[in-house]
């Protein structure tokens, strides 16, 4: 924190949750939010032009649950991601010229073009790994919790995941488990409303999934999953709790996501209007017009920040479309470890 | 010196059940490493359903030998992420028919985290799976599901037969640095044998050829290559001399020590207690006819595998489910004398 | 599809049947449960009713001489049905395989009935390999229909041997290795036409001509392939035999009274060879394709005489028994061999065969190597023969040992060494404790 340069805290009438995060660090958020915002833009392009194979589950629109969940970690923390993970990934540091690489099948893609967009992972980076099965990750956030516990390391894990999966048995086992052995876990829940095409509301009885935390004992926080500062705040206490042994929290992230389920989504189950009145939502320009208003950036110093993450994305591109294809003779590579 | 002597006697002829001997793995592994732990429902002080862990919670805490709740995903996931952030987990699933609870996490995650994510992680766990028929358990606990996984590329699958192997293949996979399942029949846990002391591996991935014959080859697999060992004693007897192979691991599988004993007998069998369908008999069998060892046969292949029926309760029916001894016996008979 | 009819099993332990004579004929038609032919067996004459109704075609003339259970010796067609669409029958009839572009012809004499249907040739002249029977004659490969374990078709391929030329044994007339060693040992040397015992006047009917049982059959087959698969060399050496006479006397007694048998010469003997094979893998070994098969248990063949018919029972694990205990195993196989119960198990998993015919007042002779196995060691009498000793002509009883070898494993040195140390083992036994 450079406090000479840093305004945050001479500007009047902020929210708390604003006034916490500092200029610098808030670079870096938007950095992040852009870097992703257009690197799923990119990626789409990318897909209609035909240069990706597979499909890709885009995360556009739901940016600050991703970057605000992982606001409070450290660079030894892990994170779990899901099918629609390119957000958490980029949230947790990860370069977007490998991923670009890795979306392209290449070889010095994250994982050398055997995983693509739904299994990019950087385990160096404390990123275990985006998800195809959805829940999939959250029993392997309780083992990921044991192991931090056992080896007595200062570390939390995130794990995140979507609405649906809170309707899987394994969102259940974990959260149970989570909380006997008092895990430092935060479940983080992006209920961006639809699994696949089904309304939350038909596919759960309760209206929050954070209520269901009062089975497992343990906190469970609803959020504005498009207001970056009120997602990092929440996300901030889950984890000091967690590292000081208080045991996991459920958090709800109420977003949205613009584009369709996969790149195959014809949106039949959601109106235009509904779509329309969520883009106005969007969590980018709801904080960048909130650091305007309370005089934190300039308009000109916020383009400058969103045309270098462009600028990073178009390099990440070139990367990628450069990148050397794997050798099909080393097809079985890594199937077993030695 | 003398007391070396004496140890050394003593260790030659010592003997341990198969539970006795998964359990002297375990503290092995356990004192040597204080990454490996234990976790599973009732493996704490009730000692686990088939007193495998014992007294290993006194022994090593409640950190190390975890009670779970019931909660099969829940615990095999736990495993996948406690082994790739540095752990090395042995996790037991009450009945190996439970696994189908924990598909998701072996075989979609455990198995492919490996190659999914371009070599860059481990996954050195271990899931212990009591398995098999002959105690009365019914249907859904007494399956024998092994070829499941062994379909699977990513995972280790091994059977071991005896006391001795079961310890050493248990060692060796805490040790593997991939998902290894280990599948303990159920029968097999009292039964005895001789347990040299401390550490020793018996690899995972090759076969043991338990006897050696000149007539015909019988495979057999975990339980079954007990009763085939027992069965080529009898056989003898009557002139045939039977080469038997415990087959031992399914995945990786020892094809060159099947297809080399073929090539000497001519004749081959397998037995397996799984379903006989899809299963451990028709990989090898396909093995051996893709290979140069086909043109070596001079009897059709048979194979003795479970009935195509979910295991009955009734004793009577439960054994003619799976292959006997006298099964064995009248098979190998007729293969032995050109009929089958 | 035809209906296959099989020389059928009508009689318990009956493995060969032949058709005496057929009450129908080629192209006839039949109905289910008429007589098709007669079987003779070595007890009776049964009938043999039509498995199905239709015509009659590929049917093997009646010759009397045997056929293996289980072989199709007709089919039944449906009417309509093409006379090509059946699997030829395979036959001991005189056979002529199609060469390459050469055409079936339909309703051609039944003796040239190892017709594939119509093969199409090709124009490098036959897609499949054309190899060459034991007579010389080009054999088309092919072989439809045919059933054959893969060893019986590699053995074939590899003797040349056109598959359908051999008659199968084994269930639904299946073909195995056996069955081709069989048909190997019968072409070689190129046999005349098979003449039956019951054969037109016109054969030639000098003397009486016995057909082979079926323990000859196999010996006859077994001795040949030996003598055709393994180069034999033979190396003989003239032995002491006063130490081991004087050891049965000892200990002979002794082992009686233990086993209520003496033990014979034979049985020492196998003894000794048994405590010295372990010191020469190559000699207790196998040839395997490429390869040779060091066996770890010596198990000794002991070849015997019945009824004119050699059988070689085997002393198993010959290497950790005590003579007592050898020579109860020998009583056993030997009134096993007497009696007839000997089990074909008793006769398998040998190492290595020894065959004494000194009782006989043989001096000496070789042997043919009991295949697989590598080496056999042939034993002469025993008799009082003037040799030097320390500067002096004395008298000392000797045998002649003849070693036939298997060239492919076994060198002459190898051989020699195993001499060396037989002389050794039988002149000083003592070394063997």
């Amino acid at each position: 924190m450079k406090a000479d340069t840093d305004t945050s805290a001479r500007r009047p009438n902020q929210r708390p949750e604003l006034a916490a995060i500092d200029d610098e660090t808030m670079r870096g958020v938007l950095r992040k939010m852009h870097l992703i915002r257009k690197f799923e833009e990119a990626a789409e392009a990318s897909y209609m032009r035909g240069l990706i194979h597979g499909t890709m589950h885009l995360s556009i629109g739901q940016e600050a649950s991703a970057v605000g969940a992982t606001l409070a970690l450290m660079d030894e923390d892990y994170i779990l991601s899901t099918h629609r993970g390119h957000g958490h990934c980029i949230a947790k540091g990860a370069e977007p010229a490998r991923m670009f690489a890795e979306f392209f099948g290449k070889e010095n893609g994250y994982c050398r073009g055997r995983g693509g967009s739904m299994h990019i992972a950087d385990v160096d980076g404390g990123n275990l790994g985006a998800n195809g099965i959805v829940g999939g990750g959250l029993p392997i956030a309780v083992g990921v919790g044991m192991s931090i516990k056992a080896q007595k390391l200062d570390r939390v894990a995130v794990v995140f995941f979507g609405d649906g999966a809170s309707n899987e048995g394994a969102f259940h086992e974990a959260l149970n488990m989570a909380s006997i052995w008092k895990l430092p876990i935060l479940f983080v829940c992006e209920n961006n409303k639809y699994g696949m095409s089904m309304d939350i509301g038909r596919a759960m009885a309760v209206p929050n999934v954070a209520d269901r935390a009062v089975a497992y004992a343990m906190p469970g926080v609803v959020v504005d999953g498009n207001d970056l500062p009120a997602v990092a705040a929440v996300a901030r206490e889950a984890a000091e709790r967690a590292r000081a042994g208080g045991g996991p929290t459920l958090i709800e992230c109420k977003t949205y996501r613009l584009r369709g389920h996969s790149k195959s989504d014809r949106n039949l189950y959601r109106t235009k209007e509904e779509i329309e009145e969520w883009r106005s939502r969007c969590p980018i320009r709801r904080l960048e017009a909130e650091l305007t208003a309370h005089e934190r950036f300039t308009p000109e110093a916020l383009m400058t920040i969103e045309e270098a993450a462009q600028a990073e994305i178009d390099a990440a591109l070139d990367f990628a479309k450069a990148s050397p294809d794997p050798d099909p003779k080393d097809l079985t590579r890594d199937v077993y470890a030695d | 010196m003398s007391t070396l002597t004496e140890a050394a006697v003593e260790s030659a002829v010592r003997e341990l059940t198969y539970a006795e001997a998964i359990r002297e793995a375990l503290a092995i592994a356990m004192e040597a490493d204080e990454r490996v732990f234990l976790f599973g429902e009732d493996v704490g002080v009730y000692g686990g359903a088939f007193g495998v862990s014992g007294d290993l919670v006194h022994r090593f805490g409640t950190e190390r030998v975890i009670d779970t709740p019931i909660s099969e995903l829940g615990i095999a996931g736990a495993a996948v992420g406690a082994a790739i952030t540095g752990m090395k987990p042995v996790l037991e699933i009450q009945f190996s028919d439970f696994v189908t609870l924990a598909m998701e996490q072996i075989v979609n995650q455990a198995a492919k985290i490996r190659f999914m994510f371009g070599g860059k992680a481990k996954v050195p766990m271990v899931v212990r799976l009591p398995g098999g028929s002959g105690t009365g358990a019914a249907a859904q606990h007494s399956q024998s599901l092994e070829a499941w996984f062994a379909h699977v590329p990513g995972l280790k699958v091994i059977q071991p037969s005896s006391p001795h192997d079961a310890k050493g293949m248990l060692l060796s996979a805490i040790d593997d640095p991939n998902p290894v399942l280990i599948f303990e029949h159920k029968l097999l846990y009292k039964t005895k044998g001789h347990v040299p002391e401390g550490d020793y591996r018996v690899p995972i991935g090759k076969a043991a050829v338990r006897r050696e014959g000149r007539d015909l080859t019988i495979v057999g697999s975990s339980i079954m290559a007990v009763r085939t060992a027992a069965a080529a004693q009898k056989l003898a007897e009557e002139g045939i001399d039977a080469e038997v192979i415990d087959l031992r691991s399914l995945r990786p599988i020892d094809f060159d020590t099947i297809a080399a004993s073929v090539r000497k007998t001519h004749r081959l069998m397998v037995v397996y207690e799984g379903v006989k369908t899809m299963g451990i008999g028709a990989e090898i069998s396909a093995m051996i006819a893709e290979s140069d060892a086909f043109d070596f046969l001079d009897a059709p292949i048979v194979r003795l595998g479970g009935a195509e029926v979910p295991l009955p309760y009734n004793p009577v029916l439960e054994k003619a489910a799976v292959p006997q001894e006298e099964d064995i016996l009248a098979a190998a008979r007729r293969l032995a004398r050109g009929d089958a | 599809m035809p209906v296959e009819v099989i020389l059928p099993k009508v009689d318990m332990d009956m493995e060969t049947g032949s058709i005496e004579a057929w009450k129908v004929a080629e192209g006839d038609a039949v109905k289910q449960g008429d007589i098709l032919f007669e079987i003779g067996t070595n007890k009776a004459v049964m009938e043999v009713e039509a498995p199905a109704s239709g015509i009659i075609r590929n049917l093997v003339p009646a010759s009397g001489e045997p056929i293996a259970v289980g072989t199709p010796v007709a089919w039944i067609f449906q009417e309509g049905e093409e006379a090509g669409a059946a699997a030829a029958p395979s036959a001991r009839a005189p056979s002529r395989s199609l060469t390459p572009g050469e055409v079936a012809q339909p309703g051609g004499p039944p003796s040239s009935s190892v017709t594939p249907p119509a093969p199409t040739p090709s124009p490098q002249g036959g897609g499949e390999t054309v190899a060459r029977t034991a007579n010389g004659q080009p054999a088309s490969a092919k072989s439809d229909g045919i059933r054959a374990t893969p060893l019986a078709r590699r053995t074939a391929r590899l003797n040349g041997i056109a598959i359908d030329e051999v008659s199968g044994s084994g269930p639904r007339g299946r073909i195995t290795e056996k069955d081709v060693l069989a048909h190997l040992a019968k072409a070689h040397p190129p046999a005349p036409a098979p003449v039956a015992a019951r054969a037109p006047a016109e054969a030639p009917t000098e003397g009486e001509l016995v057909p082979f049982g079926p323990v000859r059959r196999i010996i006859a087959s077994r001795l040949s392939e030996s003598m055709r698969v393994a180069p034999h060399f033979y190396m003989t050496a003239q032995m002491d035999m006063s130490a081991l006479q004087a050891l049965l006397k000892r200990v002979g007694p002794r082992i009686e009274k233990m086993t209520g048998v003496k033990p014979s010469l034979t049985v020492l003997l196998a003894r000794v060879v048994a405590g010295i094979l372990p010191r020469h893998p190559m000699l207790n070994a196998s040839v395997e394709g490429d390869a040779a098969r060091l066996h770890a248990a010596v198990n000794i063949g002991i070849a015997m005489e019945r009824d004119g018919d050699l059988v070689v029972p085997v002393l198993r694990g010959a290497e950790g028994k005590t003579l007592a205990e050898l020579t109860r195993d020998f009583r056993r196989l030997r009134e096993a061999v007497v009696s007839r119960s000997i089990q074909p198990a008793d006769m398998r998993g040998g190492t290595f065969t020894l065959s004494n015919l000194g009782m006989f007042g043989v001096d000496s002779f070789t042997a043919i190597i009991n295949q697989p196995e590598s080496a056999i060691l042939a034993v002469g009498r025993t008799v009082d023969t003037p040799v030097g000793r320390h500067g002096e002509i004395v008298l000392r009883p000797m045998a002649t040992f003849s070693l036939s070898s298997d060239h492919r494993i076994v060198d002459g040195v190898t051989a020699a060494r195993f001499m060396a140390d037989l002389r050794e083992a039988i002149e000083y036994p003592e070394v063997l404790l």
